[in-house]
Parts: C-alpha cells; sequence; structure tokens
C-alpha cells in the first residue's frame, strides 16, 4: 500500500541513510519492469543499467528474529513438500528447491562495488533489455488498467476500481503487485483496517462470496513455488 | 499516466512519460522512434505500443508504459525517476549519476 503510514514505521526503525521514496503510481513498474517485490535493480555511475529489476535481499544476518524465524520456517516447509513431492513430480521438486537465493545476493552486490564493470554480474545493454520482463502491447494495457484503478479507488470509486483490477490481473496474470496491491486494499477494508488489516490479502471466514478477485494471497503466492515466485538471475 | 484529455502537447508528453519529441522523432535515452505526421498522442502512443484505456467513471484516459521491444526496457539508459520522500519532497534518481545506485523496490503490506 502506498499510504506513508503504511511504510514510515520500516523506514523510521531502519533510519536508512540512502533515500526513502514513494511510488503510489507504481513508476517502478512502469518505468523499471518490477512485477514483484522485493525486487532490485543495479545502476552504474553512468546512469546505465547494468541489471534489469530481479529478486533481491538484504543480508540474512540483518533480519530481526521474528523475520528470520518465519524465512526459517518457510523454508523448512517448502523442503518438507520438495521431499514428499520428489519422487512423483520432480519439476516440481525442483522449483520448490529453487528460486533467487535469499542470503547470498547482498554479496553479488558486494562484488560489484568491489569491482565495478569487472564484476561477473555487471550486464551489457543487450543482456539487461533481454532479462527485464517481457512487454508485449496487452502488459502496457494492464498497466494502465492498474493506473485507473489506483486513482479511482484513492477517490472512493470503490466498485469501478476493482474493475480495472480485475482487468489489470487478467492481462498480466504474473504481475505480484497488480495483485497484491488489490488484495491488500479490498482486504484491508474488510479487515477494518488497523495496524495489520492490510496484511490481509484474502477474504476473512464467511465472507468468500463478498471476495471480487479469483485468487487471493494463499491461493496463488503462496501456493506459487519459489522458483516461479522469485526466479533465479545470478548465482554467487 | 492518466490524462484528462488527449489532446495534449509534447511537452507534457515528455514530463509524463520521459519520451522526448524531437525532430528524429520519440526518444528516450539513444533509441528514437521516428514520428512520420508529428506528434499527437494518440498516434505517438501507437507507435511507442503504449495502450490507451478510457475510464467513463472519472473521464479519465491511462495511458500505459512503451511495449515497442516488447520488453519492459527499451534501453539500457536508465529512465529519470521522479518520486517524492516521506517529507513530500521530490526527489529524481538522475542526482545520483556518478555513483552507484542499488534501486530497491519494497512494499509494507
Amino acid at each position: 500500500m502506498s499510504d506513508p503510514d503504511a511504510s514510515k514505521p520500516f523506514i523510521d526503525a531502519a533510519n536508512p541513510t540512502h533515500p526513502s521514496l514513494l511510488d503510489p503510481m507504481h513508476q517502478m513498474d512502469a518505468l523499471f519492469g518490477v512485477i514483484n517485490i522485493p525486487n532490485i535493480v543495479w545502476i552504474d555511475e553512468a546512469g546505465t543499467i547494468v541489471r534489469p529489476a530481479e529478486p533481491g535481499w538484504a543480508p540474512g544476518d540483518d533480519y530481526p528474529d521474528w523475520l528470520r524465524a518465519r524465512v526459517d520456517e518457510r523454508a523448512a516447509a517448502t523442503e518438507a513438500k520438495a521431499t514428499e513431492v520428489e519422487a512423483s513430480d520432480p519439476e516440481l521438486a525442483a522449483k520448490l528447491r529453487g528460486g533467487q537465493d535469499r542470503d547470498s545476493y547482498a554479496d553479488a552486490i558486494r562484488d560489484w562495488a568491489a569491482y565495478g564493470k569487472e564484476s561477473r554480474f555487471v550486464m551489457n545493454p543487450d543482456q539487461v533489455i533481454a532479462g527485464s520482463p517481457d512487454r508485449p502491447k496487452e502488459k502496457s494495457a494492464a498497466a494502465a488498467h492498474f493506473e485507473l484503478a489506483n486513482h479511482l479507488w484513492s477517490s472512493g470509486n470503490r466498485d469501478e476500481a476493482i474493475v480495472h483490477f480485475r482487468e489489470s490481473h487478467r492481462l498480466q496474470p504474473e504481475n505480484w503487485t497488480y495483485k497484491r496491491q488489490a488484495w491488500s486494499l479490498v482486504g484491508n477494508e474488510a479487515a477494518g483496517g488497523g495496524e495489520m488489516g492490510r496484511f490481509n490479502q484474502g477474504p476473512l471466514p464467511g465472507q468468500e462470496e463478498d471476495w471480487p478477485f479469483e485468487g487471493t494471497f494463499t491461493s496463488e503466492a503462496g501456493a506459487t513455488p519459489p522458483a516461479d515466485y522469485y526466479p533465479k538471475t545470478l548465482t554467487v | 499516466m492518466l490524462v484528462d484529455s488527449l489532446d495534449i502537447d509534447a511537452k507534457a508528453f515528455h514530463a509524463i512519460t520521459g519520451w522526448e519529441i524531437k525532430p528524429e522523432g520519440a526518444c528516450q535515452g539513444e533509441v528514437c522512434v521516428p514520428l512520420p505526421s508529428g506528434f499527437d498522442l494518440e498516434s505517438t502512443a501507437d507507435r511507442l505500443g503504449m495502450a490507451i484505456v478510457s475510464d467513463e467513471t472519472s473521464g479519465l484516459w491511462a495511458v500505459g508504459p512503451a511495449s515497442l521491444t516488447g520488453k519492459a526496457l527499451v534501453s539500457a539508459t536508465a529512465p529519470e525517476l521522479v518520486l517524492n520522500d516521506l517529507a513530500g519532497d521530490e526527489f529524481r534518481l538522475s542526482s545520483l549519476r556518478g555513483k552507484k545506485v542499488v534501486l530497491v523496490a519494497w512494499a509494507p503490506y
């Protein structure tokens, strides 16, 4: 959600020395092709992108204990599932064990900081363009619908906004930010707001009929293997 | 980008999309797309693969990002990104030229 009140506590807690900016209209999607978060773009001193948008994380050692526990818990559950299906569905097992590596990503950035354009992680311009997400014209239309949806929602036109959210989801189903934004807004509304309302990205029990979208975080993102949700783009 | 009229000029188009209208066409970074009939929003958007979607409720149109290469990026030159910080002060990505930039997108959901 783009409300400054949602992000401010996290920024205040991190107390970063770098700029922290708000992107209510998802410019990072339109300009850089960011379709999920967290995503990272590397830009060199001359203003040239040397790695396009890709999943990336801060070093795991910096996680607070509660988040480290959640990540480890999730990893254990995923590994258990992979073990369970290994014999019957080896492709799924590989996807469950795949995806971008959270703990080593920062080492790739450190390599770039140390070696600059000689870093093995630096891509040339053709590789950068080719590595950015596909965007045929219907994806441009998806972005247009999403922008209208956000505007309509923020101006109080809820039902009209949902029409455009649904169309953006239909046109670009792989765009998780479109889905999570819509799920968060409606889920937060159903939960009555509050500190945790926006994390409710699906219908409350007993309200399933009122949910205006085909999927929820649990049914879609939660059920998508790591290799598809956070595709692996580098190996440290 | 949202507009309340399809009759916008080249300067506004540049400010909103990052595509500058020059004699050689619509340009971003080193990429220029010829505009045989000059600039108008609809034909230029079509040349750049930008979808235009209308909304009757608000009377607005939304113009989607360029899709002419079939990829999200048309060039490796970083586009200008202009966003506000928590205090409402404008920040430009280009102000960081001369430094390596790690641009991180995240959400508090």
